[in-house]
């Protein structure tokens, strides 16, 4: 859960986001960073991550939330892909035989919610789709680099 | 090396002395049988191509010439029908071909996981299943199944497990890996479809290694066995594999060493097993384990743990369900005494090169345990 501490902190990131945002120059990398500031980037972070996994394993709520509906046979990714597996981000792009062309990991993601999952395609720059994507990539973030690999 | 490592090679060195196999007088050969005729009959049918549906078996003796052939179905993952007729269609389809062996096999294991969230009406909707199969049945549980109500359901309607019984010259024992998990339900007053949900969730963490026999259960399987010749042919069914896979997902039961302590002396025993949705297997010392499939979906293989005796399946393609139709048969190599054999409805069951396989696709994976439910 997210603490008192950290929604300070959340709340420092995005003041810095929407300053950033409004002003034509970024001004992120100019100071040295605090260390409360790069723990409040991680939880940013994390906090992608945990929204993702719940999305990955089917939670109704998170779904209702973002508006989405990734599935409707009771599967969730999670059934197929335990810890992410087999979801292969590291691979991507590649071509994707299921597809018959050259795709990307989000192309992907929406290919297995609409065939397996019989779900509804989600916006692919959507936020349910960096959440997914942030989920699966943390999982498998000690993979190798591998793009291309079938 | 990490700590899996250390146990798995503990298992290795404690129990595969060098030169020691399972007994060569048990001739077994497994295939999953499928119809194509029924593949390409009903409409609708080839739709399910993709999965591979019953395993049937036929166990020869050489000692005493009796041969006999049983049949083997689990994890039929079953969804009220409202919600999932997939698995239903699949199930129905498998059950149809059990019925239709010929000549029958003399007897049905049904290796758990039967419904998906315990419920009774899954339950009850299996059963229903169940009933178009006129040979005799015998059950046991899969975690699925049990941890909505804590068996209640499931044991009025199959039994309860442990059971026993002699057939044809071998020793047959159900056992019952599922109800003996630890507590995590109390003390954090969860509701039972949330104890469920946590069950019936493979990568969760809150179940933890729920996987085991116990100590009651041990004691018991340790009289049923004395009782019998330590030569003699047992076959153990169980719904979680007998060694150490992959604890994570509890591809394992945690009190493997008291199993295996317990089956030493006996030197034909096999373990057929569920739970794990994958065709796998293994020897450890004298026990020959095999893994059995899935109607409902197969797993991937566990990141790490695959026994190096397993020969893996090929990929599964979820969306090309015409992928593959028909027989295959092989023999596993290096295995004379153990002569096995799948008749999959797809074209190829088994990899043949590492890039369709299940296990060898994931060269550079690596894979990291989930933290959102424990945060
Ligand atoms: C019924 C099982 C099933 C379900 C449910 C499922 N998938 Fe898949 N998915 C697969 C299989 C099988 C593959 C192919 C894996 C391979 O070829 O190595 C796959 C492939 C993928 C890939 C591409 C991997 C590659 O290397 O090509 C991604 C990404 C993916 N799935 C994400 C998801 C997401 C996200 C969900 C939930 C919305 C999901 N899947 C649901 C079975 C499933
Ligand atoms: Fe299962
Ligand atoms: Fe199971």
């Amino acid at each position: 859960m997210v603490s008192k501490k950290n929604y300070t902190r959340l709340a420092i990131v995005l003041a810095l986001v929407s300053l950033g945002l409004g002003m034509q120059q970024v001004y992120a990398h100019k100071e040295p960073h605090a260390l409360d500031q790069l723990a409040a980037f991680e939880q940013v972070f994390m906090e992608q991550v945990r929204v993702g996994d719940l999305l990955f394993h089917g939670d109704g709520d998170t779904q209702k939330n973002l508006n989405v509906n990734l599935s409707r046979t009771g599967m969730a990714c999670a059934m197929c892909h335990p810890f992410a597996s087999d979801t292969h981000p590291h691979e991507f792009p590649k071509f994707q035989e299921q597809m018959s062309q050259f795709a990307t990991l989000r192309d992907m993601i929406n290919w297995c919610i609409e065939k397996p999952n019989e779900g509804e395609r989600i916006d692919p720059d959507g936020p349910a789709m960096k959440a997914l994507e942030a989920y699966i990539y943390w999982s498998n973030r000690n993979s190798k680099l591998d793009p291309g690999r079938h | 090396m990490n700590e899996r490592k250390l146990l798995q090679l503990e298992m290795d060195r404690t129990l595969r002395p060098e030169g020691e196999r399972p007994s060569s007088t048990t001739v077994m050969t497994r295939r999953t049988f499928l119809h194509k005729s029924l593949c390409y009959g009903a409409a609708g049918a080839a739709t399910y191509a993709l999965l591979p549906l019953i395993n049937t078996m036929d166990v020869a003796f050489a000692a005493d010439g009796q041969s006999f052939r049983f049949a083997w179905l689990s994890d039929t993952h079953l969804y009220p029908k409202s919600l999932n007729t997939r698995f239903v269609d699949k199930m129905v389809r498998a059950v149809k071909e059990i019925q239709g062996m010929n000549p029958p096999a003399d007897f049905l294991i049904f290796g758990g996981d039967l419904a998906q969230l315990g419920d009774p009406v899954e339950l009850k909707l299996g059963a229903e299943l169940l009933g178009e199969i006129k040979i005799k049945k015998h059950f046991i549980p899969g975690e699925h199944d049990w941890y909505l109500d804590m068996g209640k359901t499931w044991s009025k309607m199959f039994g309860a497990p442990p059971w026993t019984f002699d057939h044809k010259g071998v020793r047959f024992i159900g056992l019952d890996t599922v109800s003996h998990g630890p507590d995590y339900w109390t003390a954090r007053k969860m509701t039972p479809q949330e104890r469920m949900g946590h069950m019936a969730t493979l990568d969760g963490s809150v179940a933890g290694p729920w996987a085991g026999l116990g100590s009651e259960q041990l004691k018991w399987l340790n009289s049923t066995l004395s009782s019998w010749g330590k030569d003699k042919p047992v076959i153990i069914f169980s719904h979680n594999p007998l060694y150490e896979y992959y604890p994570q997902w509890n591809f394992w039961v945690r009190d493997w060493r008291e199993v295996h302590e317990i089956l030493k002396p006996y030197s034909n025993v096999t373990n057929i097993h569920g739970h794990t949705h994958q065709a796998l297997y293994n020897e450890i010392g004298k026990l020959r384990s095999i893994g059995m499939l899935a109607t409902s979906w197969p797993w991937p293989y566990a990141p790490e743990g695959v026994p190096v005796l397993t020969r893996p399946m090929i990929r599964a393609d979820p969306g090309d369900h015409f992928d593959a139709v028909g027989w295959s048969s092989l023999a596993v190599s290096g295995m004379a005494r153990v002569e096995y054999e799948y008749m999959m409805w797809r074209k190829e069951v088994f990899a043949t090169a590492p890039v369709d396989s299940g296990t060898e696709d994931n060269r550079n994976q690596i894979l990291s345990p989930r933290i959102a439910d424990r945060l």
